[in-house]
């Protein structure tokens, strides 16, 4: 749903680092756009170090940009400085990975959340526990818990405290950073569940990132393929699991073990090879061509721009249009979505 | 309130014997006056080197003041010297400190720069020029100690900061929008006095021993004022004749000064995880092969 005014748009943004070697930089993230509707929720997906997480905090302002905007309704981030800065991108909120780094130790859930509301400026403590006990049972936890210090939490109990912590704040847009991929599968599920009630209760977007593809495909309409540091597909989450037009999303998809043993034992393994090259030196042209299976020539010489396969779809690889004809013929690879319902993805 | 609890909870783990030792340094420098049995500064000059007596417990020194109520009320000009020049040093160097560890970048490159130039000098030399310049007198004595304190507290403040602002929760906060005012003051400095605090014990030790040596050598304490380096040198010349005058103040630093190293040592070392004992080690290892065999 690109027509509508994006809530988040990203425009070309360039995240480097300084290299260990001398006067080398990693471009993490490398000319990368990306748009967000109000109350979408959108998948990133990607291998380990593809500069996924990057994106993210460079997105909430803990990495700085080396070029490139961020425009939130259409105001751009980087003429913004200071108090008016921080007030702006609170609208922006991130959910992080280890739920158990990402509380202080020494504050008790209840004072964790009330700071997050007398930064938000409800200072009146009659109206902090009152909101404190609002954001507690909006995740799913027991007004009591407000008295107990993180360590005595268990990993999904504190990884909710950190989505109501987040939420205190009133956000628009939440980052999420693989925020279940630290927990148990049985707690996994009713997180991601938390998830989408909270999307679709709060109509708060959400940038998911993760590696588990299935989660993806289940939580979100549209999602981003990413490999070192390029955006190399876009498509909704339902056209990119049927019909993949890039190569590594193909193998990526490929690489999705299926649940039935009859299917298993027949699934081809992705014609992908090697490691992810390092980010300090990437390959010219087309960055995936050293372990594609369908390099030519041409894929050196340039970076392959996104070829827009249909309105909700595109990809940068030379062949794409190929390979979306292809997969137009085959039968899905993909039996189609299951229920809006993670429970019954691992009780499967 | 909860840098004290963590204080209390951390000085519980620690070596008796010197607890015993700073334990009873500091009761007897809190209530010197109340306690000593004679006046520290009265001259009896018929009790002039007088010995053990029901008088005079611990004899009586060239004037025939008493010993041991010279002793007592030095603890109390050894405490308040101590204290001052650590408050003094550690508020210097935790302000400079996690300045540095919360801007990082070239703030932090100047101001350790200027800490190693600190560093670089060793403290009693430090303190002796500074003496030398602005004369002899009590509160040079503290500044030119703080001023010779100050670096090592900067460096260990500095470290402790880094490792805070790397938590992740100190970048949530970030996100969550707080002002770089609520994050040093409501979390970096909590979390990093606490940590340094507990460090400073080891200097404490060193600072008593600093002022006993300045005074010893007739810049930091002056007379009247009883300090056991004084009494030191009050007493030296009688060395031969009446040497338990010379003793009895070298003995009560020596205490004092392995007091506090010993708690200073352990303090450090119960912050390094203690490494299993090869026994322990094999029981683990078992347990964890059990599991494997149990999942095959």
């Amino acid at each position: 749903m690109p027509e509508a005014q994006p809530l988040l748009r990203v425009e070309n943004l360039v995240t480097r680092f300084k290299s260990v070697e001398r006067s080398k930089w990693i471009s993490a993230v490398d000319d990368v756009s990306i748009t967000l509707a109000p109350g979408e929720m959108v998948g990133l997906v990607g291998e380990s170090g593809c500069g996924k997480s990057t994106l993210g905090r460079t997105i909430v302002g803990l990495e700085r940009p080396q070029s490139g905007r961020i425009l939130l309704d259409g105001v751009d981030l980087s003429t913004l400085r200071g108090a008016e800065l921080r007030r702006r991108r609170r609208a922006i909120q991130y959910v992080f990975q280890d739920p158990y780094a990402s509380l202080n130790d020494r504050q008790t859930i209840g004072e964790a959340i009330a700071e997050a509301l007398i930064i938000m400026g409800i200072s009146d403590p009659a109206e902090q526990r009152r909101r404190i006990r609002t954001l507690l049972d909006q995740v799913g936890l027991p007004d009591a818990l407000a008295e107990r210090y993180p360590r005595e939490l268990s990993g999904g109990q504190r990884q909710r405290v950190a989505i109501a912590r987040s939420l205190a704040v009133e956000p628009r847009v939440l980052i999420c950073d693989e925020p279940v991929s630290a927990l148990d599968l049985s707690i996994r599920a009713q997180v991601m569940n938390l998830f989408l009630r909270l999307h679709k209760d709060l109509g708060v977007a959400c940038l998911f990132i993760a590696h588990d593809l299935a989660l993806v495909r289940q939580a979100t309409s549209r999602t981003y393929v990413m490999y070192l540091g390029k955006i190399i597909e876009e498509a909704t989450s339902a056209e990119l699991y049927a019909r993949p037009s890039h190569p590594y999303s193909k193998a990526l998809l490929g690489s999705i073990p299926s649940a039935d043993p009859r299917i298993e034992v027949t699934r081809e393994p992705p014609e992908i090879f090697g490691d992810i090259p390092s980010p300090t030196n990437p390959p010219s042209g087309c960055r995936f061509r050293t372990r594609c299976p369908h390099a030519a020539e041409v894929c050196a010489s340039a970076v392959p721009p996104l070829v827009a396969l249909s309105p909700s779809h595109q990809a940068g690889c030379v062949l794409a249009e190929k390979f979306y004809a292809e997969s137009a013929a085959q039968p899905l690879p993909h039996p189609a979505p299951a229920p809006r319902d993670i429970q019954t993805m691992h009780a499967r | 309130m909860r840098i004290l609890q963590d204080f209390a909870r951390s000085l519980r783990q620690l070596p008796r014997v010197s607890m015993v030792a700073v334990g009873v340094f500091v009761t007897l420098g809190v209530l010197a006056p109340y306690i000593a049995p004679h006046d520290p500064n009265a001259q009896d000059l018929l009790a002039a080197h007088a010995g053990i007596s029901w008088e005079h417990w611990l004899g009586a020194d060239h004037l025939g003041r008493d010993t041991l109520s010279r002793l007592i009320v030095s603890a109390r000009t050894s405490l308040v010297g101590m204290c001052l020049v650590l408050l003094i040093a550690l508020s210097v160097g935790i302000t400079i400190g996690t300045i540095a560890g919360y801007k990082r970048g070239w703030v932090e490159e100047v101001l350790m720069r200027i800490v190693d130039v600190g560093l670089a000098m060793p403290s009693l030399i430090v303190a002796l020029a500074v003496i030398g310049i602005f004369g002899t007198g009590y509160w040079n004595m503290i500044f030119a100690l703080a001023l010779a304190w100050w670096p090592g507290s900067a460096r260990i403040s500095r470290a402790v900061a880094v490792g805070v602002m790397n938590r992740p929760h100190i970048e949530t906060l970030r996100v969550l929008g707080a002002s770089p005012l609520r994050v040093y003051f409501h979390h970096l400095l909590p979390t990093t006095i606490g940590a340094v605090l507990v460090y400073a014990t080891a200097d404490a030790g060193a600072v008593a021993l600093s002022i006993a040596t300045l005074s010893f050598l007739g810049l930091g304490i002056q007379p009247p004022t009883p300090e056991w380096g004084q009494m030191l040198v009050d007493a030296l010349p009688y060395l031969e004749t009446v040497p338990m005058q010379v003793i009895l103040p070298g003995l009560v630093l020596t205490a004092v000064v392995i007091g506090f190293n010993l708690l200073g040592e352990s303090i450090a070392l119960n912050r390094v995880p203690t490494p299993l004992s090869r026994r322990i080690l094999a029981s683990r290892r078992m347990l964890a092969s059990n599991w494997t065999r149990a999942q095959q």
